[in-house]
């Protein structure tokens, strides 16, 4: 076999170079950490410098409305947060409520959804194209559509309802439907993801159990509870984790049909820490609901790949 | 006991399953679908018709919304925007992502790893604080250069995220062969690596700018009127007078139809990406 | 003999002096050629603007990029982009006595009193004597003039003419007739158009504004030595009765109705009345959009235990201080309140904020809704400036407030829900007063 002359011959183990520093050499003995550097800088700057400016603008009190600079207060606008913001805690709250109830729902539908799709028929290509369609469309563009199919007097929705014998509902206009009505349009949005990775999952399980299963004749719910859904585990894990993970970041879709409202009954703490940033422009504030925020998504998150961590051992 | 049931019977019965199966099928896609179809047929219908009650199904329909969103409110420049904003934050996603990805797979990059996830995990609010008052001291606000470098927080996780598996899925014997006739490691990267990871890459790509494409909250912050982007022109879209409903949704259809029409050509490639990484490691 | 012929000579110069230099030196061609951007609000006032903006092009030779956003949107765009003072702007349409304090504090205004001196860049017709008295004291902050108005709003009763004609009804004066009305009309049909009794703003914040005259009306304050006084008594009745008018008498989801909504209603003829700034006629009666042209009747706001107490609201055109081409803005603002052009607006309806404007022969037989005319004088002569508490932290104050105004919407305690309010705005005006 010709040997290909490359340009930088790799050193062979041992060999001294007799002239100081090579450039060749050097890229070739630290590739692995000369490779994502700048990828690394660019993560560096793009992570550290943010949560440095909040850390560090969490401890002053702006004002942005004065012609005065901003102030150090220390540990203020934590204690302030913690101890006297009514609305703060509501947030949190709110938030926990969106997040578990979405993700348990898209879940939930989303297995159901997989296992009655996992089958081999006709026109499987076009419905997994279907089900692309609201996962990647516009938040904003479609969010604005499911506002004008919300309208409690001349909406389909209700016209749905009505048809049907239902009392109308007020959807986004009242505090106790507002968050359904937003956990639904999320759904909505979102089962797809969960109906393909659990899909993805289901395809690479193994067929043995299943043929064994069947040769003993059980039936088609056993099979499901004994047999896939255990199975399943880890992709359940992973599923949860990545959903969790972005619902979390949910901002578009609220801010746009609700803006928290009415009366913060759908304020996420994303739009809370919004809100006083840029339209109260108490920066300082902001900025430390910012870093509560950050800390709170990074504990969830390190759960998650925790759990997701422990469904593999067994 | 099926053997007791005749022939004809049986694949009467299969028949009868196998519709009741498909009509499950439809019912199920029925719900994602409608809402696109609400959407486009309220881009066709007038004022009147859109608040009329009970809702129309059936209408003469007009293309007045889709001229007056193109031609009253200079949709063109938006697109364009987008276009600019996705495509280089994508760019500068794959320059930057594709060897740290590499390196990840091959190299046991562990810090740069949890730097990538801490980037995906943190939510876009604790960016836009120390963004905005960054890029208004240096009198980038409105520009190209602030919205991609903000995007790159969008496009880079992705990008290295579904690289890194398709990376390790490229067979060690093909690197290691190359290694062996005296490639160098850059080479390796170069020539073999990154050639086998195409159909990845592909899905890297489409999907980095999609979601870049789809975000909202920094074009909200960082742009004024020259470098707004789709989602916040179509926000800022409620008329002033009334709400101009076949208007928004003629602005929303033209918003998500991009995407649409790109996802028609490239599902497989969008399913492989959304299942890949999570399924690995 | 010398020193008194010099007198003379000089008092003639004196009074031959501002003549000759006025007239001579005045051009709005001067700086032809610039280009200047304007941001505004998507009102009345805003739009009718937007109308008239090629005439200034044609007068001055100046390029202008005029943008407009929904209120909501304005309002935070405009406080960025003055916060990022990159000079990116150098027109806002602000409304001096909502966030005029604010802006002028954090020093985004650029006074105009030395503009106005500046013979070359202000016509000498201008007549800043013909702007109403009001709206410039509205304008003036520490002694200093930041912006020109162009509208004056006040609050008007808006009803359905040919429905009260058809059941005999009578104009509501007083608050109580307003409610019986509002009772009678719900779920009236006209041409078989269902429709409610009342429509008002319920938007959190939005509402407050609209909300101020009931306050008023009800005898209450924003502030009573200079604290907050929402949750008085007078208050409290206030914030009841709107909020039970709505909730009865109003479309579902009413607390998601900004101005926006209200007017949409109202121009599907799906609303029998509705409370809000006189501008309105500016949609009503455009034929290309409403279906109610010519059967609104303009009233004065109805009065309360205390009396009509309406509100007056101002909008103007102000020079960004970071504005790089601040002479070519200030033109802009000029024109913008110029008598001509606030006459254009005025015949729109897009209410004047000089009084030459309300004389007009033109507008008296252009103008063919008396009513609202006679409304807007009345409403005018009595209407009290703050529309909006007096402080510095406008949007968060009218956050607090709304929610009460929310809470009484959607049926809950009424007394609670106000205290709660007024404890919020004590607790904003700490953090934020004084600084």
């Amino acid at each position: 076999m010709p040997v290909q002359h490359a340009v930088e011959t790799t050193p062979s183990l041992g060999a001294q170079t007799p002239r100081g520093f090579r450039p060749g050499e050097f890229f070739e003995r630290h590739f692995g950490r000369l490779l994502p550097l700048p990828a690394a800088l660019t993560i560096a700057a793009l992570i550290i410098f943010p949560l440095a400016f909040n850390l560090y603008m969490s401890v002053q009190a702006w004002f942005v409305s004065s012609t005065t600079p901003p102030e150090f207060v220390g540990l203020k606008n934590y204690l302030e947060i913690f101890g006297k913001d009514a609305r703060f805690w509501n947030a949190t709250w709110i938030t926990v409520k969106f997040t578990t109830l979405s993700v348990a729902l898209q879940l939930v539908l989303g297995l159901a959804i997989a296992v009655y799709l996992h089958r081999d028929f006709r026109g499987r290509g076009l419905v997994r194209t279907v089900m692309l369609l609201p996962m990647v469309s516009t938040p904003v563009a479609v969010a604005l559509i499911w506002v004008i199919m919300f309208n409690p007097s001349l909406g389909i929705l209700n016209y749905f309802l009505t048809s049907l014998g239902l009392k109308p509902l007020l959807w986004l206009g009242h505090p106790r439907t507002v968050l359904p009505s937003l956990i639904l349009m999320d759904t909505w949005k979102w089962t797809p993801f969960m109906v393909l990775i659990i899909h993805a999952g289901l395809q690479s399980l193994p067929l043995t159990p299943f043929e064994a299963a069947r040769i003993d004749g059980a039936s088609r719910w056993q099979v499901l509870r004994y047999i896939t859904l255990p199975l399943l585990r880890s992709t359940i894990a992973v599923a949860l984790m990545f959903r969790t993970m972005d619902s979390l970041k949910t901002f578009d879709t609220i801010y746009v049909m609700t803006e928290g409202g009415p009366n913060n009954a759908s304020e996420i703490l994303n739009i809370y820490t919004f809100q006083t940033g840029f339209k109260y422009f108490h920066i300082g504030y902001a900025s430390a609901l910012a870093v509560i925020l950050i800390v709170f998504v990074f504990a969830v998150n390190l759960l998650l790949v925790r759990l997701r961590e422990r469904s593999w051992s067994y | 006991m099926e053997l007791l049931v005749s022939g004809r019977q049986r694949s009467a019965r299969k028949i009868l399953v196998d519709i009741g199966y498909y009509a499950g099928v439809v019912a199920i896609c029925i719900p994602f679908v409608f809402v696109f179809y609400w959407m486009v047929l309220g881009a066709m219908k007038t004022q009147v018709q859109n608040t009329a009650s009970p809702p129309l199904f059936w209408f003469s329909p007009t293309f007045a919304n889709f001229y007056k969103v193109f031609v009253a409110n200079q949709l063109l420049t938006y697109i364009e925007n987008s276009f600019a904003v996705s495509g280089g934050a994508t760019l500068a996603a794959l320059i930057l992502g594709l060897p740290a990805a590499h390196a990840i797979a091959r190299y046991r990059q562990r810090g740069v790893a949890i730097g990538i996830l801490l980037a995906r995990m943190a939510p876009h609010l604790s960016y836009i604080v120390p963004f905005f008052i960054l890029f208004q001291k240096l009198g980038w606000i409105d520009t190209y250069a602030s919205m991609i470098l903000s995007h790159l927080v969008i496009t880079l996780p992705i990008v290295v995220w579904i690289m890194i598996g398709a990376f390790e899925d490229v067979p060690l014997e093909l690197e290691e062969a190359a290694r062996i006739d005296g490639c160098s490691r850059w080479r390796v990267f170069t020539r073999i690596s990154f050639p086998v990871c195409r159909t990845a890459l592909a899905t890297a790509t489409i999907l980095s700018f999609i979601f870049s494409w789809n975000n909202f909250i920094f074009a909200l912050i960082l742009t004024g009127p020259d470098r707004r982007t789709l989602p916040v022109a179509v926000f800022n879209f409620i008329s002033g007078d009334e709400i101009d409903w076949g208007g928004l949704s003629a602005a929303a259809t033209l918003i998500t139809l991009p995407i649409l029409l790109l996802i028609l050509f490239v599902q497989r490639h969008i399913v492989q990406g959304m299942t890949a990484g999570g399924l690995k490691e | 003999m010398f020193g008194r012929f010099a007198c003379v000579l000089i008092a003639c110069g004196l009074l031959l002096s501002p003549t000759l230099v006025g007239a001579a030196s005045f051009d709005w061609q001067v700086l032809k050629g610039t280009s200047i951007r304007v941001m505004a609000n998507k009102n009345a006032s805003g739009e009718a603007i937007q109308a008239l903006v090629p005439d200034f092009e044609k007068l001055t030779g100046i390029k202008v990029q005029y943008e407009t956003f929904t209120e909501d949107q304005y309002r935070q765009k405009v406080l960025l982009e003055l916060a990022a003072g990159t000079g990116s702007v150098d027109v806002i349409h602000t409304a001096t006595t909502q966030e005029g304090l604010k802006f002028w504090k954090s020093g985004w205004y650029e006074p105009l009193d030395d503009y106005l001196k500046n013979a070359k860049l202000t016509d000498p017709n201008f007549d800043l004597a013909d702007i109403s008295k009001p709206a410039i004291r509205g304008n003036t902050f520490d002694g200093k003039l930041v912006a020109l108005p162009t509208t004056q709003q006040t609050t008007m009763l808006y009803y359905r003419k040919d429905v009260f004609d058809k059941l005999k009804l009578k104009v509501p004066e007083t608050f109580e007739e307003l409610e019986q009305t509002a009772k009678k009309l719900n779920n009236a049909e006209e041409a078989g158009q269902k429709m409610v009794g009342i429509v008002l703003r319920g938007k959190k914040a939005a509402a407050t504004s609209q909300w101020a005259p009931y306050l008023f009306g009800f005898g209450g304050t924003w502030l009573k030595n200079g604290k907050p006084a929402i949750s008085s008594p007078e208050a409290v009745k206030a914030f009841d009765f709107y909020g039970s008018l709505l909730r009865n008498y109003g479309p579902p989801g009413a607390v998601n109705y900004h101005w926006y909504e209200c007017i949409s209603l109202f121009v599907q003829a799906k609303a029998a009345m509705y409370t809000d700034v006189s501008n309105r006629i500016f949609f009503f009666e455009d034929p290309a959009k409403s279906q109610v042209v010519g059967k609104v009747g303009y009233a004065l706001f109805p009065a309360g235990p205390a009396g009509r107490r309406p509100t007056m609201e101002v909008w103007s055109m102000a020079v960004s201080s970071k504005s790089k081409k601040k002479d070519a803005a200030y033109l802009f603002v000029e024109w913008a309140a110029s008598k001509e052009n606030v006459l254009k607006m005025h015949l729109k309806g897009a209410p004047s904020a000089r009084a030459s404007s309300w004389k007009d022969p033109k507008f008296l037989t252009e103008q063919k809704h008396k009513d609202w005319i006679d409304a807007s004088l009345k409403s005018l002569d009595i209407a009290t400036t703050d529309w909006n508490p007096p402080v510095l932290a406008v949007s968060e104050v009218r956050d607090a407030i709304g929610e009460a105004i929310v809470s009484s919407i959607l049926g809950e305690n009424v007394k609670a829900a106000a205290d709660k309010a007024n404890t919020e705005f004590a607790k904003i005006m700490e953090k934020t007063e004084g600084k």
